[in-house]
């Protein structure tokens, strides 16, 4: 076979392959599109500022739990203990610091510091213990709740014993947008370029597209799969602390459950649940979809029902959608690999 | 003997564990271990029971389900209606075990034909059957139910509570059903190597289908026994129980990713369960804190026989190696 058509046959398949991958990716942004399109003919007033800004609002903390679970979802692995995490930090933090004012400054790396342990925690049961991450994750979701209430004897941390500047920043808005959008934005552009542009991010895709391969190449499983959930455990103790801040009242229940909103931001942003593909942008976007169903069912004034229906379709839908593009974009390669090897 | 001693060793361990959770309880109140007392806490993990089983022979199948509790909440919401609306047990029961059945079904379809991944799939319809029930049975749920359709949740023989005869009914039932028939060989195939199985001519999308229907219809029935626990359905039953059903079955020794455990375990694994939290109950630890507990129990239970397992391996990795180098010794002996 002449040289030409090798080359030519290459980089239709590799379009092919790399296409599908984005048009996922694209597909994400054309749902969110036809919801607001949908939501502003039945209500005109979706469309103004306000609410596009609660909109974004409600999904930053949202997101920001996302992008973590995005680092662990890429490994192929899971991470249910996220909620737990988020109370946990939000809870223990807080305690501390309205018990030791000294400490209000310091919130964030206290925060992270407890954070980054908890996913260690997990990273070890799932990759040296090798418990399956469900499990794993199942069982730490207990036990970091538990410890929550253990720790804090049914008491309820109040919003005037929080550090002034959290409840400010809460409230505060920022050139026409919530700080908090500010700071998920940060969140999700950090990590995405991480994952870009460092090593440690493209041995995560490496990893998740292909464990055995990445083992051969001298990776340490070990090492990738405890660094994302490392990762995750202080991404997701950050998004805690600014729940916390903005809740103001911090029970032993806080961010219970939000463990599936979660996973289903991550889905509906297109990250493979089969770990080695996705963006952490597309699952930031996951969220603000999630957020706009919610916001535009009120808006149109359905009932609170059928947002769990549509929500659990529009996850559904989305998985269904992973697993086209990951034939296709397998499909791809394989013809690849036949092409090169006839030749 | 060797042989079925090693197989059961998982239910040994939660025997033993349960008689030192039994022990421990009676320790913090001499009402523990009084018969009636015991029969009223165990009628409390029924539920917990029937949903347990409906999730095993997905489980040993290599799937999940963390959908069932939303089912059971359609199931009751469903008896509830039916029973409000006048229709005898005779007719309602068996078209809500229907319904139930066939979203268990939708579920094992969009697994086992469309292929895709269990959690997600059971996650999404973990929020659309919740939907369905609160749509079903509106804002303020269903109360006034006839007499009927409450008698399971009171009915006793003697002093045994008849859903407690009914969970140990099911359990046999399970049993028989994974060991001796045609569907629970099957489910342990398919969960070893689905590939190798449907090669050797499994029906793997139907046995998968079968077994998110049989889930889905037992967690209908946990629907009904909760109607008649608590004379009431609302779209909200059971939410959140789901966690609690796969730390049972992951705890009674079913590995998560399928081909292995027995019935039984899982009837065990919830009398160890019962056993800790009635305990902790009687020492007063509030219920969020008991999840401390529960967690750690499930992690240990999974991570100290893994522990084991890499410690052997590498002191095995040891032996080999030396056993090698003699080799080598002898052939270059023979050589010279």
């Amino acid at each position: 076979m002449s040289a030409g058509i090798k080359t030519l046959t290459r980089r239709f398949s590799f379009t092919k392959g790399a296409g599908a991958l984005r048009g996922r990716f694209i597909g994400v942004l054309v749902f969110l599109a036809m919801l607001i399109v949908v939501f502003s003919i039945l209500n005109p007033r979706f469309l103004s500022f306000d609410n596009g800004r609660s909109i974004l609002f409600t999904a930053a903390i949202l997101a920001i739990a996302a992008t973590g679970q995005s680092l662990v979802v890429l490994t192929g692995n899971l991470d249910l203990s996220v909620g737990s995490i988020m109370g946990l930090v939000a809870y223990v933090v807080f305690d501390i610091s309205g018990k030791v004012p000294e400490l209000q400054p310091f919130v964030l790396v206290i925060a992270i510091l407890i954070g980054g342990f908890l996913g260690f925690l997990n990273g070890f049961f799932v990759s040296v213990l090798q418990i399956p991450s469900i499990v794993a994750t199942l069982g730490t979701l207990s036990i970091y709740r538990g410890f929550v209430s253990f720790y804090g004897n049914a008491r309820e941390i109040t919003s005037g014993t929080l550090p002034p500047w959290m409840r400010e920043l809460a409230m505060a808005i920022w050139l026409g947008l919530p700080a908090y959008v500010w700071v998920a934005f940060t969140v999700v552009i950090i990590t995405g370029l991480t994952l870009r542009y460092h090593p440690w991010g493209r041995k995560l895709y490496a990893y998740g597209s292909n464990p055995e391969a990445a083992h051969f190449y001298g990776f340490s499983s070990t090492q990738i799969v405890t660094g994302a959930y490392t990762g995750a455990g202080i991404i997701a103790a950050t998004g805690g602390l600014l729940l916390g801040a903005q809740v103001g009242n911090i029970n032993s229940l806080l961010a219970s459950g939000i463990e599936l909103q979660v996973l289903a931001a991550v889905v509906i942003g297109g990250v493979s649940i089969w770990g080695g593909s996705g963006s952490v942008y597309g699952a930031a976007i996951g969220a603000v979809v999630l957020a706009t169903i919610n916001n535009g069912l009120v808006m149109v004034q359905v009932q609170e029902f059928y947002r769990l229906l549509i929500q659990g379709a529009a996850i559904i839908l989305a998985v269904a959608v992973d697993a086209l593009v990951q034939k296709r974009a397998l499909g791809a390669t394989t013809r690849r690999r036949i092409m090169e090897v006839e030749s | 003997m060797k042989l079925t001693l090693r197989s059961w060793r998982w239910e040994l361990i939660l025997v033993v564990l349960i008689i030192f959770a039994a022990i421990w309880s009676s320790t913090l109140s001499p009402y523990f271990l009084d018969p009636v007392n015991l029969l009223n806490s165990s009628q409390f993990f029924v539920i917990f029971s029937l949903m347990a089983f409906g999730l095993f022979p997905i489980v040993v199948q290599g799937e999940i389900d963390i959908s069932l509790a939303s089912t059971l909440a359609v199931g009751s919401v469903m008896i509830g209606k039916l029973a409000v609306s006048g229709i005898p047990m005779v007719v309602g029961l068996p078209l809500t075990l229907l319904v139930c059945a066939a979203l268990g079904a939708i579920n094992g379809i969009l697994v086992a034909v469309a292929g895709l991944p269990s959690l997600v799939v059971t996650l999404g319809t973990l929020g659309a059957y919740r939907g369905i029930a609160f749509i079903i049975a509106g804002d303020i749920g269903v109360t006034g139910i006839p007499e009927e359709y409450l008698t399971l949740g009171s009915a006793r023989v003697g002093i045994v509570p008849v859903s407690v005869i009914l969970v140990v009914v099911v359990a046999g039932l399970l049993t028989v059903l994974m060991a001796f028939t045609r569907f629970g060989r099957y489910s342990y195939s398919i969960g070893s190597n689905h590939r190798a199985s449907r090669m050797a001519g499994v029906p793997v999308a139907a046995t998968r289908i079968g077994a998110y229907a049989l889930g889905g219809a037992s967690a209908g029935f946990a629907g009904l026994i909760w109607v008649a626990q608590y004379q009431s359905a609302r779209g909200d039953n059971a939410d959140g129980t789901i966690l609690f059903v796969v730390t049972a079955v992951v705890l009674a020794g079913v590995s998560i990713k399928g081909g292995t455990g027995h019935a039984p375990a899982v009837l065990l694994a919830i009398v160890l369960l019962g056993t800790l939290q009635t305990g902790m109950k009687l020492a007063n630890v509030p219920g969020t804190s008991q999840t401390l507990v529960i967690g750690s129990l499930l992690i240990i239970s999974i991570g100290v026989p893994r522990l084991v397992e890499i410690a052997r391996d590498k002191i095995a990795a040891l032996k080999p190696a030396q056993e090698t180098t003699t080799i080598k010794h002898v052939e270059v002996e023979t050589r010279v």
